[in-house]
């Protein structure tokens, strides 16, 4: 619990220095409120088992910016081309991560993924619109899934 | 402000405005609702994540640069919440994807 | 400054008014509300641009809310991913609209 409040407390500070763009004139304000994210963030998500490791944090950020690269580059040059390959399809994935934040970043993320962008989700079954249907878009979500997994100390069955 | 980072900073900037305008090309190409939200996604976010980084460059304290580079996964958020509901909206509508044989 | 914030704004601001002019064409209502996401992306890109051109940091405070509040309307769309097994109910604004 203290752990939690410790940890909290430094990321929330950090914001705070980040946001005044370090300037300490209002640091009596940014204690304030800094004591009450920490008691909102408490209230709102309850510290809970599992491992956060920053191994993993930095995997993820490297996977996504490299992909929404790769996604933005594939979509300028299609965009570009004097003839758009573009060839769309549905495609129906059963998502292997449990509901809660691993999901939700999960098709929060496939958006800026090359090709796909989530159409709806029903229960385990995410619908995807690819961009064009020779990309194989099933194995990158399913990599997006490893990494989003780990990053929630989980495996994807 | 080193000259090389002044050079860095021009060349973000400029392939921000570059994946702009694709987005923008692609949104007034492409044949329907879901295919142009692919390019605004993808191409007009990036363009914003090079234009933030190449800000960051330039800003005079690290604090500052933090800052600029906090408003991308905000914006990120935004357009993932806005874009799955764009989706599921017209997929709610009905709203068939166009497909290649259709076209033809 | 290198002198390619101000160019570059107004070529974003540009890019911004076909694009605006494009999705208010339509022709479905779901092509309407990509205006909404043009604002994210396009308009907290030229507040910054502008802030670095002779603006003044504050701007950057406002392309920041900006992009907070845009955020929240990532909110709809978490409830969907937390929640499992449950069957759309009634009233939900994915039922089919005639």
């Amino acid at each position: 619990m203290l752990n939690t409040v410790l940890r909290r407390g430094a990321g929330f500070a950090f914001l705070w220095w980040v946001l005044a763009e370090g300037s300490t004139v209002a640091w009596g304000l940014g204690a304030v409120a800094v004591a009450a994210c920490v008691a909102a963030s408490l209230r709102l998500l309850p510290p809970r088992q599992g491992t956060f490791s920053l191994a993993a944090l930095i995997a993820f950020v490297a996977f996504f910016l490299w992909q929404s690269m790769r996604g933005g580059l594939q979509v300028a040059a299609m965009a570009l081309s004097p003839r758009p390959g573009l060839s769309p399809c549905m495609l129906d994935y059963p998502v292997a991560l449990p509901p809660g934040p691993p999901r939700l970043l999960l098709v929060a993320s496939l958006g800026l993924m090359p090709g796909t962008v989530g159409v709806r989700l029903d229960d385990d079954r995410l619908r995807l619109h690819v961009l064009d249907a020779r990309l194989p878009a099933a194995a990158e979500a399913k990599a997006l899934e490893a990494v989003i997994a780990r990053l929630f100390g989980r495996r994807t069955a | 402000m080193p000259p090389w980072l002044e050079y860095a900073s021009g060349t973000l900037l400029v392939a921000g405005a570059f994946f702009y305008f694709a987005g923008t090309v692609g949104l007034l190409r492409f044949p329907d609702v879901y295919t142009r939200l692919h390019a605004l996604a993808k191409a007009d976010n990036l363009g914003l994540g090079c234009v933030l980084a190449g800000l960051a460059l330039q800003a005079e304290t690290l604090a500052a640069a933090l800052k600029l580079l906090l408003v991308w996964p905000l914006a990120l958020a935004a357009s993932a919440g806005v874009g799955y509901a764009i989706a599921r909206r017209a997929d709610a509508l009905g709203i068939a994807p166009w497909t290649r044989d259709k076209s033809k | 400054m290198t002198g390619l914030e101000l160019p570059v704004a107004l070529f974003l601001l540009a890019n911004l008014a076909a694009a605006l002019l494009r999705a208010a064409r339509g022709p479905t209502a779901a092509d309407r509300m990509l205006a909404a996401l043009l604002f994210g992306s396009t308009g907290v890109g030229v507040l910054a641009l502008l802030a670095h051109a002779g603006g003044g940091t504050p701007l950057i405070d406002v392309a920041l809310t900006l992009a907070l509040l845009a955020a929240i309307t990532g909110v709809a769309f978490a409830r969907r991913a937390w929640r499992a097994g449950q069957p759309p109910t009634k009233g939900d604004d994915d039922a089919p609209v005639a």
